[in-house]
This record gives C-alpha cells, structure tokens and sequence, in this order.
C-alpha cells in the first residue's frame, strides 16, 4: 500500500514539533551573526543522512530496519541496534522531561511536573499500541487540524521584525565554521536526527516514496530559519540569547486587535505539544520493534510497562540542568544514528543484493 | 491491530481520560479570581509600592475597585494583596504598567526583568510613566464620573484612543532596550486630568532601561515619523495651515569614514490639508512644512545625541559598517559624534474639499 502522503505528513509533523523549543536556543548561542549557515550546515547533514538511509533500505525491499540489519547475522544486528535502542530511550526521557517543563514555564505554573508527563506518556503509548496504521491516520488528522493554525501565527509573527537585525550576513568568525565543534551546535543536531529513524521501520507495512520526502524535506527548511530568524529580528542577538525558549518569546508578542484571543501563543504550543505527543508515540513503536527482535513479548504488555518505567525514569531527574546535561551526552549517541546506521544500512544491503543475485 | 477488553471497560476508560483534557490544577474558578488591568509602580527607598486596578463587573455596568501595598519585590507585594482579598490576583490580563516617574529615572531593569522571567504577565503590557505620584492619579482614576475601568488600556490601544503624538511601548521592548546595542526607546508620560481622566505629557526618553529625559509629544510625532508610526498625526504649519500625515516612507544611508559616522536621511511625508489661515500658497505650505520638520528634528535629535540614547534606532543602519564588538559601543562612542543630514520632502497629496492656489 503507498502511503506517501501519511509518510510525509509525519515526518513533517515529527520535525515541526522538535524545531520550536530548544533549537533556535542552540543556534542562538553557537554564533553571533549568520546564523543561516549553522542552520545550513545542519539542514544539509539532514539532507544527506535522510538520503543515504532511504537508499540504504531501498536494498532491503519489505523489510524494516531491524530485519535488514539481521541480513549480516544477529551478532551484528545486536551490536548495530543496541546504541540505537539507547538512543531512542534517551530521545523518549529527554522529549518527555524537557516539553513537560516547557509546559509548565510557558503556562501550567501550578501544575505538578508528574501530572504532565502522566498525560503526555498516557496519549502516546496508547496511540504506539494501536501501532503503526494508527500512528499514519494521526499524522494525517493533525496536520489538517493545526497546520493552518499554525501558519496563521507564523506569518504574524513577522509583526515586529526589524529586517535590519539581520545584518551583518556574514562575518570572518562564523565563516570559518567554527561552531561546529560548538556544543550548542552539536546540541541543535537534535532537532535533525530525531524524527527521520521512523523512515526505515515502515516498510513492512506500507511503501513510500522516498523522492517525496527529500523534496518534502525542503518544507523544513523554512520553518528551521524561520525558527532561529523570527526571534533574533524581533529582539535582535543581544536579547534573543537572554531567553530561554526565544521563539515561544516571539510568539507573545504578536497582538492582533481583531482577534478575540489574547495569547495566540497558547495555540502555537498546543499544537506543538500535539506533536510532540505523535513524535513519542512513533518513537515508542520503534523502541517496541527493536525490542521484539529478540524477545517476543506481546506490544499490549510490553509497552505499558515501557511507559510506566519511562515515566519513572523522568520523574527522577530534578532539574532542567540534567535534562541538558542528558541531552549533552546524547549527543555520542546522535551522531552515532546519524552516521553508523545510514552507512550501515548500505554496507550491508549492498552485500545482501550481491549475495541474492 | 490491538483490542483492549469489553467496551464497558473501554468506556471507562474514555472517560478517565476525559478528566485530563481539562489541564487545569489547583483550579480557581473565574469568579474567584481577580484580574487587574492596571499595575502602578513606584520605588522609595528601596521599597515597592503597588497599586491594582481591577475591574469589578456588575450587572448593570463595570466599576472598579484598586488596591494597594508596598513590599520588598513585587511578586512579594502580589501575594501579600492576593492573601488579603478574598479572591486571588491573576496578573493574566495586566495591559498597562504605570512607573512613577522618579522610579523610571532611577532605572527599572529590574522590575522589566522579572516581569519578562515571570511566567504569568504578558510581555505586551503596555509600560506608561506617570508625572505625578501614583496614589494621586488612582485617586483621580477613582472617581465616581471616572469609573469607567479600561480607559487607561483604551487610551494606549491602536484600534481605539491611541493617536500618533503618544509613544506606544511594550515590555518587551523595555526588555530590548536594556540588553540592544542599538535600540532604544520612549516611554509615555501622563498625568490624571479633570476634562479627559487622562492627559498626555510626552514622552520619556530611555536609554538601557533608565529615563534620561524627557520630549514633547510633538517631539514624539517626530520619532513616530522615524520609526514609521506616523499616519493620522496632525501638524501644525506656522500660522498658516494645519495638516495631516497621510503616510510616511523613510530611507537611510549610512558611511563610515575612520571614527566619524555619516548618516543621511530622507523622509517623504504624504499630507492632506485640514485648516487654513489667511490664504497661504499649497506650495508655501510645503515648504514651510519642510523647513518646521527640519528644524524641529535637528534639535530633536541634537538632544538625543546629547543623552546618548538611540530611540530612532540609528545604528541598525551600521551594522555591517562597524564590527560587533565596536557596535557595543554605539551609544557612546558613536553615535552622539554621527554626522545626520536630514531631508524632508513633503507631497501635499491633495487639499480637502476646496480649491487652493499652487504658488
């Protein structure tokens, strides 16, 4: 069955949810003036990581990444899919803990930490159990619903620019691509490597077509800069690195004297959270498959008692400086799915076609 | 696909789920919370004094009530006048920030910084100072005849009292000032008045957060013409005219020679003509429309330079001209030295309904 279209919608979704928050925060800081080239940079790794993955298990017809791994033999497929495993557990921990604080600095003040992440884990593992169909329709339903929402404030949020803030273009520092050994920049990777994984798990269960997300991916594109642009022209460098979720800052203070509401941006993180919510479940799908692969337990049980240890997992960190400190170290991890396993996926699946031909 | 038991447990299960689409906690109904629209703020010796107005909804029309109290910070002062009422204060819907003027020339970058930190209050809250001491103007604002709650907010609001020759200022844009290189900006001052509940009194010019002095509102006009805010503002030509800005467009250009900074700057103002003394030539009125502009800018700015503040937001036009680390220093290593050259070039766009002569 193609389902392009669904494909595309939550690989869309899952990005738009991650590049909000924490990322203009990254860009932010790793450079001072031309922040389009840090953005670039990491656009363009995206671009090529997506590329190779997608080629890569295109050797590996109906098969999903786990199967195509176990071509080369299990001890490899274990050794290959540990870290990986390792990684999306970190993802979920990060993902929950960090949006459920974002939540509560942006708008539930009074609502305990634990209350959150209860209703963030509970709607995600129940749309991962019903698995991966479920998961698609999802994608599809909240891209109709909130994506037009969600342009409406994007194109408001032009309101106070001051294009003029986006001078100088360039300058001697950010040319020589110093950042990229920058933590924050390396922190900003996150928002690239984590929804694309999902890119090699569907297969089993429908086709896609890989040329429409690489040209799909070109509607990121915008959205990264916009990310990283809207807020330095409203406040300018200076400021925009004061705050702690600039783009969020940005979002406050569009008015809109026709509009009865008050705080537009109380919609714009709605619908991100209802990303983020998909973007956890889709993670927790591939967690379950990776998984099973070599213990057999059934998803009903397998994920609710995943659930219930993620959420213990989250309620002991207790502060946002474990939850960056968590996100630092996760950054062996990024680059180990964002280099090994594309490369991986085509070592082995150009060994597994000269072998069946 | 997954099944999960009997439909009667699937239901049950829906429904527990429904109770946390509420995302409320600790809920306080809205009638039992208070929501003031207007904060006033003053500092004496270290010590803040608060004042709420609130608006009390009745049946029949809206009055209000204001509260006040003093206290070491002010989220110290909330909860004390939250504590003493009998409903709780929610700062959600604070539209306007009143600062005591001898306040503002201390400096509020603090006060402007936990308002941005703090999570409830919107950094859209109108900043105003106020030229006489608080507990006055709230008298005043108290008023039988005054009762009426929103007109402070609705004197600031674009699509309601506001007019070109009063600054318009946010705290967010308070919060840009302080930490810009570049950017300043005004504040505007008033005062409680016996006709109109509220008079303008220009504005505050402020540099870093800190109020270093102050400009007429026709001043004001004259940077609302800068900054592209103008239309609607009315100017009087000599003792000839009086006309109306109809729309403004404003280009720079900037040059750097050594140290020595050159900005030159044309404005084009569109009018039409409203009143008439006497029988003054369309073309007298432009030119002495021109020549006023000129001279009133001049000094204008003679004076910005000379408090080194950057309202017009000058130095975002050198900002591929003087590398950052030097930019840091524009307010005052460059900018009170720039060399402006202004032009005014005015296009009567047409002159009402009668007819006037050309030359």
């Amino acid at each position: 069955m193609d389902k392009t279209l669904q494909t595309v919608s939550l690989y869309l979704l899952s990005h738009m949810g991650l590049i909000f928050f924490l990322y203009p925060t990254d860009i932010i800081e790793s450079v001072n003036i031309g922040h389009w080239l840090p953005i670039l940079t990491g656009f363009a790794i995206h671009l090529a990581v997506i590329a190779m993955y997608m080629k890569g298990m295109s050797y590996f017809p109906r098969m999903d990444l786990v199967d195509g791994l176990r071509t080369a033999g299990n001890a490899v497929a274990i050794v290959l899919l540990l870290p990986v495993a390792a990684y999306l557990v970190m993802i979920c921990v990060i993902t929950i803990r960090a949006y459920s604080e974002v939540v509560t600095i942006v708008f539930l003040s009074s609502t305990p930490l634990w209350a959150i992440m209860a209703l963030l884990l509970s709607i995600s593992t129940y749309v991962a159990m019903l698995g991966i169909e479920a998961i698609f329709r999802t994608a599809l339903l909240l891209f109709v619903l909130f994506i037009p929402l969600t342009v409406f404030i994007l194109s408001y949020a032009f309101q106070n620019v001051d294009w003029l803030y986006a001078l100088p273009v360039m300058d001697t520092h950010t040319a020589t691509f110093a950042f990229v050994q920058e933590r924050s920049f390396l922190l900003s990777l996150f928002a690239f490597s984590g929804g694309f994984l999902f890119l090699g798990f569907v297969q089993p269960h429908f086709r896609y077509k890989s040329r429409s997300i690489l040209w799909s991916s070109l509607i990121l594109l915008p959205l990264f800069l916009l990310s990283v642009y809207l807020p330095v022209l409203t406040f300018g460098q200076n400021t925009a690195e004061k705050f702690q979720f600039p783009f969020i800052m940005t979002v406050d203070t569009i008015s809109i004297d026709w509009l009865m509401f008050d705080r537009i941006s109380m919609f714009f993180l709605l619908s991100m959270i209802t990303f983020v919510i998909l973007f956890l479940a889709t993670v927790m799908w591939k967690l379950i498959r990776i998984i099973r692969f070599k213990w057999n337990a059934k998803p009903a049980v397998l994920i609710p008692a995943l659930s219930v240890a993620l959420f213990v997992t989250c309620m002991n960190i207790p502060d946002w400086k474990h939850v960056s400190d968590l996100l630092w170290w996760n950054t062996f991890f990024r680059i180990y799915v964002m280099v090994i396993i594309p490369a991986a996926t085509i070592v082995i699946g150009v060994r597994y076609r000269k072998r069946r031909v | 696909m997954l099944r999960f038991g009997k439909p009667a447990i699937r239901a049950a299960a829906m429904l527990i789920l429904a109770a946390l689409l509420s995302g409320c906690w600790d809920t306080k109904d809205i009638n039992h919370r208070v929501l003031p629209v207007v904060m006033g703020l003053s500092k004496v010796d270290g010590n803040y004094n608060m004042f709420l107005q609130i608006p009390e909804p009745t049946s029949d029309d809206s009055k209000m009530r204001i509260v006040s109290d003093s206290g070491e910070t002010v989220s110290d002062i909330v909860d004390k006048i939250s504590m003493n009422l009998e409903s709780q204060i929610d700062l959600l819907h604070l539209k306007v920030l009143l600062i005591d003027r001898k306040y503002a020339e201390e400096g509020i970058n603090d006060s402007i910084t936990s308002f941005i930190r703090a999570q409830d209050i919107s950094p859209k809250t109108m900043v105003v100072i106020c030229d006489e001491p608080l507990d006055r103007f709230f008298d005043a604002m108290s008023k039988p005849d005054n009762q009426e709650s929103t007109t402070l907010v609705h004197f600031f609001e674009k699509n309601a009292g506001w007019n070109p020759q009063v600054a318009q200022t946010r705290i967010w844009q308070m919060f840009r000032s302080i930490h810009s290189y570049t950017n300043d900006t005004m504040v505007p001052i008033i005062r409680s008045d016996d006709s109109t509940v509220i008079q303008s009194r220009g504005s505050a010019i402020i540099r870093n957060g800190r109020m270093v002095d102050r400009i007429t509102p026709d001043d004001t006009l004259m940077i609302n013409i800068f900054n592209g805010h103008s239309a609607q503002g009315k100017i009087e030509v000599m003792d000839h005219a009086n006309v109306e800005i109809v729309s403004n467009a404003i280009s720079h250009k900037s040059r750097v020679a050594g140290n020595q900074t050159f900005l030159e700057c044309h404005v084009r103002l569109k009018v039409t003509i409203l009143e008439t003394k006497g029988e003054p030539s369309v073309a007298q009125v432009k030119w002495e429309l021109e020549d006023l502009l000129r001279k009133r800018s001049e000094a204008l700015l003679a004076k910005l330079q000379k408090r080194k503040a950057d309202i017009v937001a000058f130095g975002q036009h050198f900002r591929t001209k003087i590398p950052r680390d030097q930019l840091a220093k524009w307010r005052t290593d460059y900018f009170p030295y720039t060399d402006i050259n202004l032009q005014f070039q005015v296009i009567v766009q047409n002159e009402g309904n009668l007819k006037m002569r050309k030359h």
